[in-house]
């Protein structure tokens, strides 16, 4: 088995070009920099080649940390005795952009003794707007031969295996080695002064992107249509996806209502119903939700729209320390923090995608919105004034929603301004790449993966936690009562903790609980209170918690501690899984539950001594 | 006809106005080594013609053309690189 290095600058068509001679689904988009690991797959058309894919870079000589370990990855396979080729991928229509680093990957390769070809990829949109590049006198002035592809059409892709192939049998010319000792200084000029003279003359492709882009980044139209596209986007994760959320959650119901009642042993029913089909059904019923962002905000990124839609957004985002690519995942962490934290991935500065990290999971996720019902439904008053325009519970939701959000962007603005040269960063230059009709097989694919990669990763750790939490609930007493169990005792153990915010055991149980989701703190509080499906019908639990001896006081410290604390163990394992640390998600915990706990000491006492 | 202007006309790329041309001279010293030779690698080298295509309102990073290739920069970027702009 050998392998076979695919590298290019981003934007340049690589992913698809992988996708396409490997028949798998690396992630797709026309976007700069979407490409994070490295990836490989067998290589159609010789089966005993891995295609091995590189992260997009537009130069060897790395600025950041990222690019660096990319640089590194790249530099050390090429000392691979496996290694046998090296194809590196270039935007046909725009030279000017692919030749320096393709110089410096020619002279790498020269030095290493590894045998290379360039693919001029987007040859079909040269030809149809009737441009041209002079290959051939590209191939004479860089001794390297140039293959003419298009990774979207197909056009040429089976010359590629066949240039492998003849360089195995040395039936092609070996590159002549004449940039190995070429300074960086020497290769940029060339590959400037190579550009000017063989790239494709004529600016239609700049033009037609220029009407669109004054359409799209105009202030009125332009800002019309982001919201417009936003809308949509949101809309996507918060309605699109409940249909299958909903058949999920039955399904697995209709399921465990079947096998359940046929184990005898109590322990493993109990175990069956609530611990096996609860854990499962924790994470699975996310997979739609992630599913149908990723198709979407692939389907923005390969029309091209993404790049604009970050320019918009950037300026107010950057005073907050985060850029305008922080705005899709942010905005993606109100309906769940999971799928945000997965579109993270597009924001290639390190520093600025570890601070949206600590941003998203501040966003008022959907799973918040049981527990802020429950609460402003117990302690805010049901008057209205205005005609019954506006009444106090609606202007209570709204509150403790921008609060979160205002909350995100103080702590990252905070953040970004203290020892920012602990911080890896990149400038803000965004390649604005053409205006594409996207490919609907694709992204499907990318969907599909994504969300494979969640059930795999993250939900052997959500499934983990559940269970122990299940333990905790249920031993001693076998589940007989939930106060008395180990948890109930953990819930008196820390009542301490929670006793100057005005609150007992029994929210200190469900706030334990609601770590595996924070709508379980409903259920919980409904299992403690003695109310059966408490999560449906909330009105005999909000009479209790009334009739019980919780203040206004307590009740508006715990809508401020839910607000802020990262009460998920699964926003903490895609963290763990994306964040590439298991400390990060630690460090988040900690750090927001001790935000939470000042924040709601604070509004807790200010309440009291408003007699509230 | 373009003419180029003269040195003492030297001004910023952000201070470019949509539909404005300029040639690049070089980069302040304020702008750290590694940036400069990125934003050299991504085509803007001293002497290359830039054009400002759009700039959106509300202080949102400049569209650039250079070459066949669009740019989005911000001002953080942008201020730092010195033009000459061509005159009319």
């Amino acid at each position: 088995m050998t392998r076979v290095l695919l590298i290019g600058s981003p934007n340049s068509g690589k992913s698809l070009l992988f996708n396409r001679l490997t028949g798998l689904s690396q992630k797709v988009a026309n976007f700069p920099g979407i490409t994070v690991d490295v990836a490989s797959g067998k290589l159609q058309g010789l089966r005993d080649v891995d295609l091995v894919d590189f992260p997009g870079t537009y130069s060897l000589k790395a600025i950041s940390a990222e690019e660096k370990v990319a640089v590194a990855q790249f530099e050390k396979a090429l000392e691979d005795v496996e290694v046998e080729h090296v194809l590196c991928v270039i935007d046909a229509t725009r030279l000017e952009k692919s030749l320096f680093f393709t110089l410096q990957v020619i002279r790498e390769c020269e030095r290493h003794g590894k045998p290379v070809t360039v693919l001029a990829n987007m040859i079909d949109v040269l030809e149809a707007n009737d441009l041209s590049i002079d290959l051939l006198a590209l191939e004479a002035a860089i001794y390297t031969r140039v293959l003419p592809i298009s990774a979207r059409s197909g056009k040429g892709l089976a010359e590629i295996s066949e240039q492998i192939s003849a360089t195995r049998l040395k039936e092609t010319p070996l590159q002549r080695p004449h940039l190995t000792d070429t300074p960086d200084e020497l290769l940029r000029g060339t590959a400037h002064q190579l550009a000017q003279r063989l790239g494709p003359r004529g600016d239609v492709l700049v033009r037609t992107q220029n009407r669109l882009d004054g359409f799209f980044l105009h202030s009125l139209t332009g800002g019309v249509a982001f919201f417009g596209i936003m809308y949509l986007l949101f809309q996507s994760i918060f309605t699109w996806s409940t249909p299958a959320m909903d058949a999920i959650e039955s399904s697995l119901a209709w399921i465990a209502d079947a096998i359940v009642p046929l184990i005898g042993n109590s322990i493993i029913r109990d175990f069956t119903a609530d611990a096996l089909f609860s854990g499962i059904g924790a994470f699975l019923v996310f997979v739609p939700q992630i599913f149908v962002l990723t198709f979407v905000i692939g389907l923005l990124e390969d029309s091209g729209y993404m790049a604009r839609a970050t320019l918009i957004c950037h300026k107010p985002l950057r005073f907050f320390g985060l850029t305008g690519k922080s705005f899709v995942p942010m905005l993606s962490g109100v309906a769940c923090a999971i799928p945000g934290i997965y579109a993270a991935r597009a924001v290639d500065s390190p520093r600025k995608r570890l601070l949206t990290y600590v941003a998203i999971p501040l966003m008022p996720c959907s799973a918040r919105l049981p527990v802020y019902a429950l609460l402003i439904a117990a302690f805010i008053p049901a008057d209205t004034f205005l005609g019954g325009l506006i009444g106090w519970q609606g202007l209570a939701m709204f509150g403790i929603y921008f609060f979160g959000m205002l909350t995100a962007l103080i702590v990252t603005g905070l953040l970004s301004r203290v020892r920012k040269e602990q911080f890896d960063d990149l400038p803000f230059v965004l390649e604005l790449p053409p205006y594409r009709l996207p490919g609907v097989k694709p992204l499907l694919r990318n969907a599909f993966n994504r969300a494979k990669h969640f059930v795999l990763k993250a939900g052997k750790i959500i499934f983990v936690v559940t269970l122990v939490v299940w333990v905790l609930g249920y031993f001693p007493n076998y589940g007989a009562d939930l106060g008395q169990s180990w948890l109930g005792t953990l819930g008196r153990i820390i009542e301490p903790l929670f006793a100057p915010l005005g609150l007992d055991w029994r929210y200190g149980v469900a706030i334990l609980t609601s770590f595996l989701a924070r709508e379980v703190f409903v259920g919980t509080l409904g299992t403690i209170f003695g109310i059966e499906g408490a999560e449906e019908n909330m009105v005999p639990l909000v009479e209790q918690i009334q009739s019980s001896d919780l203040t206004v006081a307590s009740g508006l410290a715990l809508l401020v501690f839910f607000a802020i604390a990262l009460q998920c163990v699964s926003t903490l394992a895609v963290l763990a899984k994306e964040g590439r640390s298991s400390s990060l998600p630690l460090k988040m915990f900690a750090a927001y539950f001790v935000l939470a706990y000042a924040a709601s000491f604070a509004v807790y006492q200010v309440a009291s001594l408003l007699s509230l | 006809m373009e003419t180029k202007a003269t040195p003492d006309s030297l001004q910023t790329l952000w201070s470019l106005r949509r539909g404005e041309h300029c040639a690049i001279v070089g980069y302040d010293d304020l702008l750290a080594e590694a940036y400069k030779v990125r934003m050299m690698e991504f085509g803007f080298y001293p002497g290359e013609a830039v054009s400002c295509l759009q700039s959106p309102g509300f202080g949102a990073p400049k569209v650039y053309r250079v070459n066949n290739t669009i740019y989005s920069l911000d001002d953080e970027i942008a201020d730092h690189i010195l033009v000459e702009p061509f005159t009319a």
